[in-house]
């Protein structure tokens, strides 16, 4: 088929319609330089047509060429020819910016080949030009939008991650690498296990989401390891990045620190429960307060009237004596009130630091003589060194009650027996105070056993009061109190002083 | 005519105050006096197949140790008396959850706030009527 080459060829010499076909449709257009003598410069009319001149019109080609390029690029483009003619092996291949007409920019590649005579001397340069002004303007304006895209991306407020389909890291931001004092190392490992172990099931559901809805964002709140240790909350965004099949190959993940708004709103649900603790103990307080004095009221009402109709003497006495009875009951229930009030005042007091054992040893001594009345055994186990922060007027009162309760409710069948320990259990110094008394029905009591005013068995000195004022202190100290019992068997109450300074 | 009444009532001035309102009034002849809940339900369960020995009224008490009002309503229900003996309770608690789970119990006809005077018995057997 060689013969229709040889043809074009031949062609193209005869009928100049071919050649200007081949460079009108292909090029922006064509030069010819005359590199002797005068320098002279021909160029196709396609190539003003391009730098926005009509090739017909009057117009001065040696200024038009100055305008099109400038001095800098008009020098360098001198050298390079230069370059070309003096090494066989240089090739013209040059991007250059130029001016048209009416002063807009284009962008033009030139490839040009430098002519020899026979001598081997250069004398002409035929150059060739492709407009790549829509390229090159793309070309600036991806550039534009990925320093743009970078600068968000490494933003300081902001964590940017991407995993692969598995979970694993495949790019972080800057910002998130400083935050969590990491670099480049964890490309490849996986997100999964940076976060803290009880929040991976969440997570591993919201990445889920990812692949059953990938168009929509899922949001979660993670926790994760600082550089400092400390563990912060981040609120996250997680999209599924969808390759051109919509097969989901990444995950997309925008997060940023919660830790304070997840540490307050924690701080808030606190303050709430411990408001509403509080208040329906006092609304408690109100109806036992009104149920207390209203009861008392009552009964003088009632025995003043008896006392006023009584037919003899001996009636009368019965009713004074009753009408005595009844205002010493009274005065001890506003007594009772008194010291609950007191109890229940969360006033800043002061906490000290009191040896456990020597405490206990002490309140021991005061109450010598029922101990040894009821032949009370007591083991005292708590080691020397132990010592509680506490009120001491509150420690105080919780001994005196939960020691005189062993006494008051020992059994009547076997010798009473009195077990004190302690140990250490987190923040908290645990003392345990164990009897082999009567014991608490708990499946009956369980909701009763620390409430105002109960008292759980037939005895005629129960105020039901002491246990609700201790567990008040100890909850005042930040402490809790806990209770095990079986009836028959006895009773250990636990008491928990925070540490905590 | 009230034969037979129990007074559940843990405080002994306020137990012998209704003792002696309620035998200033015609309609009752024999008060019966529970410290709590427990001696009561045990004398109940010893008569519940002999509807003569049974009480015809119960004034009870809620605030009590050992067992308290709401213990010994629930453990009435459980009994199998061979009469029905309605009870009234008697009380200080003006508390409106008390009242509402008071009468819950298919037992309790009526719900009365201390003080106990001749009015309130006077009430109580219209009531019961």
């Amino acid at each position: 088929m060689s013969y229709l080459g040889e043809e074009l060829r031949a062609l193209q010499a005869s009928d100049e319609t071919v050649f200007d076909f081949i460079q009108e449709s292909t090029l922006a257009g064509l030069w010819y330089w005359n590199l002797a003598g005068e320098e002279e410069k021909w160029a196709t009319p396609k190539f003003w047509r391009t730098l926005g001149y009509e090739p017909d019109a009057q117009f001065n080609q040696a200024a038009a060429w100055r305008a099109a390029i400038s001095p800098d690029e008009e020098v360098a483009t001198a050298e390079y020819v230069a370059a070309c003619i003096a090494d066989h092996s240089y090739s013209f291949d040059q991007v250059v910016q130029a001016t048209c007409h009416d002063g807009s920019k284009v962008w033009l590649h030139c490839w040009g080949l430098v002519l020899r005579n026979s001598l081997g001397q250069a004398y002409r340069l035929l150059g060739v030009l492709v407009d790549i002004t829509r390229q090159r303007n793309e070309e600036i304006s991806a550039q534009e939008v990925a320093s743009h895209y970078g600068a968000i991306l490494g933003n300081q407020s902001v964590y940017i991650i991407r995993t692969d389909a598995q979970g694993n890291y495949t790019y972080v931001n800057d910002f998130f690498y400083e935050r969590f004092g990491l670099d480049s190392k964890i490309i490849g490992t996986s997100s999964l296990m940076s976060i803290i172990e009880e929040d991976r099931p969440k997570c591993l559901v919201t990445v889920g989401l990812c692949f059953t809805e990938p168009n929509v964002p899922h949001q979660v709140i993670l926790r994760k390891p600082y550089h400092d240790h400390s563990v912060k909350s981040n609120h996250w965004e997680f999209k599924g990045i969808l390759d051109g099949n919509g097969e989901v190959v990444g995950i997309q993940c925008v997060g940023y620190d919660v830790t304070l708004l997840v540490d307050n709103l924690e701080r808030s649900k606190q303050l709430l429960a411990l408001t509403n603790q509080q208040n329906a103990r006092l609304q408690n307080f109100a109806y036992i307060i009104s149920h207390n004095i209203r009861s008392h009221s009552a009964n003088l009402t009632a025995l003043v009237k008896f006392l006023q109709n009584a037919t003899d003497e001996t009636q009368a006495a019965m009713f004074l004596d009753m009408l005595k009875t009844s205002t010493d009951k009274l005065a001890e229930t506003i007594i009772n009130l008194n010291e609950i009030v007191t109890a229940n005042s969360m006033g800043v007091q002061p906490k000290e630091m009191r040896g456990l054992r020597q405490e206990v040893s002490r309140t021991l001594e005061a109450m010598n003589v029922l101990i040894h009345e009821s032949q009370l055994t007591v083991n005292l186990n708590i080691p020397e060194e132990v010592t509680v922060q506490v009120v001491p007027a509150y420690l105080d009162s919780i001994l005196l009650n939960l020691l005189s309760n062993a006494i008051k409710y020992r059994s009547a069948n076997v010798a009473p027996q009195l077990t004190l320990d302690s140990y250490r259990d987190g923040d908290y110094t645990v003392l345990t105070v164990a009897d082999n008394g009567r014991g608490i029905d708990m499946a009956r009591n369980q909701n009763k056993i620390f409430g105002m005013y109960k008292t759980f068995h037939d005895n005629e000195d129960a105020r039901g009061l002491g246990l609700f004022i201790i567990k008040n202190q100890i909850e005042a100290m930040n402490g809790k109190i806990e209770v095990a019992s079986e009836v028959g068997v006895g009773t250990t109450f636990k008491v928990y002083f925070s540490e905590i300074v | 005519m009230f034969d037979l009444v129990y007074v559940i009532e843990d405080d002994f001035i306020t137990s012998k105050i209704t003792e002696l309102y309620l035998q200033q009034h015609g309609a009752f002849k024999r008060v019966q006096k529970y410290k709590n809940g427990q001696p009561a339900l045990d004398a109940l369960h010893r008569a519940s197949d002999q509807p003569a020995k049974l009480p015809d009224l119960i004034l009870l008490d809620l605030n009590m140790p050992v067992m308290d009002g709401w213990e010994f309503l629930d453990a009435l229900s459980a009994e199998h008396l061979a009469k029905p003996v309605p009870v009234c309770v008697l009380t200080s608690s003006i508390n409106p959850d008390d009242i509402k789970r008071a009468n819950s119990y298919s037992a309790v006809q009526g719900y009365f706030i201390k003080p106990m005077d001749a009015h309130l018995v006077d009430e109580m057997v219209q009531l019961l009527a």
